[in-house]
């Protein structure tokens, strides 16, 4: 599903955030990211998800080289993939449904099947009562929440996940995790960065430890 | 088809919640186009009502015979005997001056200043409508006429009409300026507009971007934005020339009365206003795209 073939990426200023990667994660593999901040997971992510390009080697996912794809296909090959952000990205301009359906809209989804969905996926995180509230009344733990049930609710293959526990307490963290669980139960394929390892080690799943934009053991 | 359509309506939808989410900025947006729109399209209007009224006024050449004031009877008819008999001289009629002092006493209300007057200070005239309007005849005309003593001048009427019209098609060429320049300044306009809607929607085209959002789906609701508040604003700017006509109209139909004639400014042909109402929405679209383009670009992840 996602494949990395000696993979280096060079930020305009010379930091040279990844060198020579290669890896690869099948689908419907759960995969852990692991390492410091600065280490190198964001960009690792960017990539997957065709948010930068790659300064040498090829990123292939779901068949597609990203380092040589048309702007105009990477809508497209994003529609595929749920990403879930640190920092949220939540819009609170709109209700918390509204922020939910826009994965739909975007697609032109039949507006009663959307709505359906997007309840679904809220049912699923246990925000459903909270639909038409404004995100900003929503705790941090919530708003990632949101902002998991924003990324499943047109059903990706491929889950992103840049420290979605980060900011949050140990149970909240335990607890958002036991969602990716599921999801990757119904078959998605999941990567996860974090820099605390402690919550990886339950799950018995490969981790990929980052260190200085190079693999460690 | 109806998915086509259905990107269409939610970028409809989004336009019409952008622009009630502010309903204070956007009457204030409205506004600014209508202006810009207003002023092209009132020059217009009035010069084209000016021009409708130039068309009104005869072609034929005319022109005026004044006598001496001290000109006799015999004087008179001399001189009307001599105008007959010319053969430019399609039509002459006399008009007596002491006919023209009771004239002028009734339509100048200047009665009382009139009639302290010993004598009558205007002469006896004659109207003529001539075959013939060009500088050649009528300067023929005028060395035979003023071989005469009795006649001491010779205008020719017509000129203020030709210059009249020089007028209005010098009036049509600055309203075709003035839709220029305000054309490009609607351009910048809508172009600034949609910048400040970009950067204050930064987030949400960031966002939908990073979920899959197309380029045409980020672009659309802003197109539709320009071109409602283009067809809007176009409205409005109607709406304020036609105000401004309805207010000019009091004074003009009594400046058209002191000229003997009835005269209301009205608006141009509906085919004409809808025409400018498309024309507005185009530069609105057209700004709207080059600013879309523009900071698109520049948000690229």
């Amino acid at each position: 599903m996602i494949q990395f073939n000696q993979v280096s990426k060079r930020y305009t200023g010379g930091f040279e955030a990844l060198k020579n990667l290669s890896f690869q994660i099948e689908t419907g593999e759960l995969v852990f990211l692991a390492g410091h901040s600065g280490a190198g997971k964001s960009t690792l992510l960017r990539l997957v998800a065709g948010i930068d390009r790659p300064t040498a080697g090829s990123v292939v996912v779901n068949g597609q080289n990203l380092a040589s794809i048309r702007s105009g296909a990477l809508p497209f090959l994003r529609r595929h993939i749920g990403l879930i952000f640190q920092d949220h990205k939540i819009l609170f301009d709109r209700t918390v449904f509204d922020n939910v359906m826009l994965p739909l809209d975007i697609v032109g989804y039949d507006r009663r099947e959307a709505g359906r969905r997007a309840r679904a996926a809220l049912d699923k995180v246990g925000l459903l009562g909270r639909e038409k509230m404004s995100p900003i009344s929503l705790s941090g733990g919530e708003q990632q929440r949101l902002c998991i049930a924003r990324a499943v609710v047109h059903r990706p293959s491929v889950l992103l996940a840049d420290e979605p526990t980060g900011n949050l307490d140990r149970a909240y963290a335990l607890d958002i995790m036991e969602l990716f669980k599921s999801f990757h139960q119904v078959g998605v394929t999941i990567v996860i960065s974090a820099h605390d390892e402690s919550l990886m080690a339950d799950y018995g799943r490969r981790i990929l430890r980052l260190n200085k934009g190079q693999f460690t053991q | 088809m109806t998915h086509w359509l259905r990107l269409h309506y939610l970028a409809l939808l989004t336009t019409l919640r952008l622009l009630a989410t502010n309903p204070l900025s956007s009457l204030f947006n409205l506004l600014v186009i209508g202006i810009a729109v207003a002023l092209p399209l009132g020059l217009y209007t009035l010069v084209s009502n000016l021009q409708g009224m130039a068309g009104q006024l005869p072609t034929e050449p005319q022109a005026s015979v004044f006598l001496q004031t001290d000109a006799s009877a015999a004087d008179v008819a001399r001189i009307q005997a001599l105008l007959a008999s010319d053969a430019n001289v399609k039509q002459s009629r006399h008009i007596d001056k002491t006919q023209a002092l009771k004239d002028l006493e009734q339509t100048s209300g200047m009665g009382d200043l009139l009639a302290g007057l010993g004598n009558n200070p205007l002469p006896d005239s004659f109207e003529l409508t001539l075959k013939q309007g060009d500088a050649n005849t009528l300067a023929e005309l005028s060395t035979r006429l003023k071989a005469d003593s009795a006649v001491e001048h010779i205008q020719l009427d017509s000129e203020w009409a030709q210059r009249l019209s020089s007028i209005v098609s010098l009036g049509h060429e600055a309203a075709i300026t003035v839709a220029g320049l305000f054309g490009a300044a609607l351009l910048l306009i809508t172009a600034n507009l949609i910048r400040m809607q970009i950067l204050t929607r930064r987030e949400e085209i960031e966002v939908s971007k990073l979920i899959g959002a197309t380029d045409s789906f980020i672009r659309r609701p802003f197109l539709y934005l320009a071109a409602v508040q283009g067809v809007l604003g176009s409205l409005v700017g109607i709406g304020l020339v036609a105000v401004g006509l309805s207010r000019l109209n009091g004074p003009v139909a009594k400046l058209a009365g002191l000229y003997g004639q009835s005269f209301q400014l009205s608006l141009p042909a509906l085919a004409t206003l809808a025409l400018s109402l498309l024309c507005v929405a185009a530069l609105s679209l057209a700004g709207a795209s080059l600013s879309v383009r523009k900071h698109l670009r520049l948000l690229d992840t």
